[in-house]
């Protein structure tokens, strides 16, 4: 009993003669102005642009609240910064010390599989986050020496999308429609396929609700996605200044990875909230109001973000950060202010349109008006090959459908692509959390193009389709396996393929006789 | 045109700055006809406010606020201002001293927008921190 006590006082004894306390010199100033998440500050000569402030209550000793904040407007004799949390204890007159530091949030392999804050605080109730490292959130991107052209593709997993719209490793594809009609779920299904293909993934929440983020995380926990994701969420309880730095909190969160040489996807949902936040911030800052009343400089906010997006070269460790933004739109309208911005930073969109989701075209990806300006060079040499058509004729079918609906006449070249169309159509249906696999898309879009589904009726094409896989995956001879280790279309296999597919035509009884 | 306190303030400075005592009455006397012609007389605390400003920028003074726990003797207070005229390089400081039984022991020095915690408070509060880690 005595020895132990002994060794605790030898402890205690040790720390306190290690214990140096020093008298540094710091900085101060007083609160002027609180409200509404901002606060004006008087002194503070030499605060440096986005460092961070510590708010002290002076009032109160026995319990030290401290709230912390950032500065971000630098004036002649004050300083405007906006409080980073709760900001309903901070009064006139109360210190503030700035800390001589720029923004941080910690970053590391601890922050997988949790969900938090934007300032890396865990707020998943699964204990606190183990890191070492800090990075700045601001940080400018790499620059064009570091850089290499996008080659290598995200298996999103959704068959409209790798087809016609593919995405490469260290793109920036806008996902942009309405509300209500999936734009979420795509960003959702492409996390869950990112399984077993060497990515990390981040989704930031940007003032979503927390119920909705709760049942997203649990789909992904489900999935078992939540082993290589992380979510930085700021609610939409949280203060505008939350938001506003949520994204940039997860770019740092990415980089860190990127800097390990990994592959990181990133998820912004959505930009359009971090706009509103910024939109706010600026106005209570006083800044002057220009378009929509955003501030001047909301495309800066906005391709700063999407520009630390990136595929570096050989020599700077080959790691990518693929960004995936979201914007809502109004009634359609991808004319407004922030959609316009956006999509002109982005390397392409993909539009989902209401009529098509409303018809039960789901994902409701519109083709002709989605575009991806990496293309082709994103997607493997099989997928290449069976979706180098797939966009034009489902572009061609649409048109001759409205055009057909008119006239009953018709030529047998235009019924026979109108048929195809059709069946192109229902290929693109898919349920949400069900993505597939890239041999099998391969499989279905072969089948397609070579004309196999011509006899197929069009009702049955989605039976047909799932019971194509499970037949190709127990009698295939492994030709799924071939395709997707070779990832090409060789002779060879293009001739197992037709045969298999063939075969299981011969067992099912619902094809149109000639 | 508005003319705001800084700006008479600095007007101020720079038309008494170099005079000598007879001339400085000459012209407080005409600044004070200039403000009363412009209507400014209620701006008048925030002039006075700015103008002791400038002053001590211009001049080198420092106003400087000294916390302890108990009563500081004269020795030591004289001590004080000269470190603190070293630390601000200033020319002079006005020191104002202030009690505070919270302090415990040792000294606050604030001037400027700066602050100097010597206290005893601030070292056992890092103990504090530091044991509890």
């Amino acid at each position: 009993m005595s020895t132990t006590k002994d060794f605790i006082v030898e402890q205690l004894k040790q720390k306190i003669s290690d214990f140096k306390s020093e008298a540094k010199e710091q900085t101060v100033g007083k609160v002027t102005e609180v409200g509404d998440g901002i606060a004006k500050i008087s002194g503070l000569s030499d605060v440096m642009m986005s460092e961070m402030l510590e708010f002290t209550n002076s009032g109160n000793d026995k319990i030290q609240n401290s709230v912390y904040g950032v500065a971000l407007n630098l004036e002649e004799d004050s300083v405007g910064a906006v409080v980073l949390g709760d900001f309903s204890g901070i009064k006139e007159g109360d210190e503030v010390r700035s800390l001589n530091r720029i923004l941080e949030v910690p970053v590391g392999e601890g922050v997988i599989g949790r969900v938090v804050n934007p300032l890396g605080q865990e707020i998943d109730g699964k204990g606190s986050i183990e890191s070492e490292k800090n990075y700045p959130i601001e940080k400018i991107a790499m620059g064009v020496i570091t850089r290499e052209p996008v080659t290598e593709p995200v298996q999103t997993g959704v068959k409209a999308i790798d087809a016609m719209i593919p995405i490469g490793r260290g793109q920036r594809e806008l996902i942009i429609g309405d509300r209500q009609i999936g734009k979420t779920a795509i960003a959702i299904d492409t996390i869950i396929n990112q399984k077993g293909q060497n990515m990390k993934c981040i989704y930031v929440a940007i003032g979503q609700k927390e119920s909705k983020i709760a049942g997203i995380v649990k789909k992904l926990e489900d999935a078992g996605a939540m082993e290589y994701t992380t979510v930085v969420l700021a609610g939409a309880s949280d203060p505008a200044s939350l938001l506003y730095i949520a994204p940039y909190a997860g770019s740092a969160m990415a980089e860190y990875f990127l800097d390990k040489g990994e592959d990181v996807l990133i998820i912004y949902d959505d930009l359009t909230k971090h706009a509103t936040a910024y939109r706010e911030i600026s106005l209570l800052l006083k800044r002057p109001p220009g378009r929509e009343a955003y501030p001047g400089d909301v495309f800066y906010l906005h391709s700063r973000l999407l520009e630390r997006a990136c595929k570096l070269n050989k020599e700077y460790g080959g790691g990518s950060i693929t960004a995936l933004p979201i914007i809502e739109t109004q009634a359609g309208d991808v004319a407004a202010y922030i959609p316009t911005n956006v999509i002109s930073i982005t390397d392409g969109q993909i539009y989902l349109e209401p009529d098509l989701f409303y018809q039960g075209n789901r994902p409701a990806v519109n083709a002709g008006l989605s575009v991806s300006r990496v293309g082709s060079a994103a997607q493997i040499k099989a997928m290449k090959k069976v979706a180098g058509k797939l966009r034009l004729e489902a572009a061609q079918y649409r048109e001759l459908a409205a055009f057909a609906q008119f006239g009953s006449d018709l030529d047998a070249e235009t019924k026979a692509k109108l048929e195809r169309g059709k069946r192109l159509v229902e290929i693109f249906k898919q349920d949400q959390f069900n993505p597939l696999s890239v041999e099998k898309q391969v499989s279905i879009f072969f089948a397609a193009t070579q004309g196999l589904l011509d006899n197929v009726p069009v009702e049955k094409i989605i039976e047909f389709e799932s019971g194509m896989y499970t037949y190709l995956e127990d009698n295939g001879g492994g030709v799924l396996g071939e395709i997707a280790e070779k990832e090409e279309l060789t002779d060879d296999i293009t001739e197992k393929l037709t045969t298999k597919i063939n075969d299981y035509k011969d067992t099912v009884d619902y094809l149109i006789k000639e | 045109m508005k003319i705001t306190p800084k700006q008479y303030a600095n007007a101020l400075y720079q038309s008494i700055s170099g005079q000598n005592d007879k001339q400085i009455k000459d012209v407080i006397d005409n600044f004070i006809n200039v403000v009363i012609e412009n209507n400014n007389v209620s701006k008048i605390n925030k002039i006075i406010e700015q103008f002791e400003i400038i002053w001590n920028k211009e001049e080198g003074v420092v106003e400087a606020e000294i916390i302890s726990a108990r009563k500081l003797d004269d020795k030591i207070v004289k001590l004080l201002n000269s470190y603190i005229t070293e630390l601000s390089g200033a020319k002079d400081v006005i020191a104002q001293e202030q009690v505070d039984k919270n302090v415990l022991g040792g000294v606050i020095i604030k001037y400027g927008d700066k602050v100097l915690d010597g206290s005893l408070k601030i070292r056992i509060d890092n103990l504090k921190n530091e044991l509890a880690k």
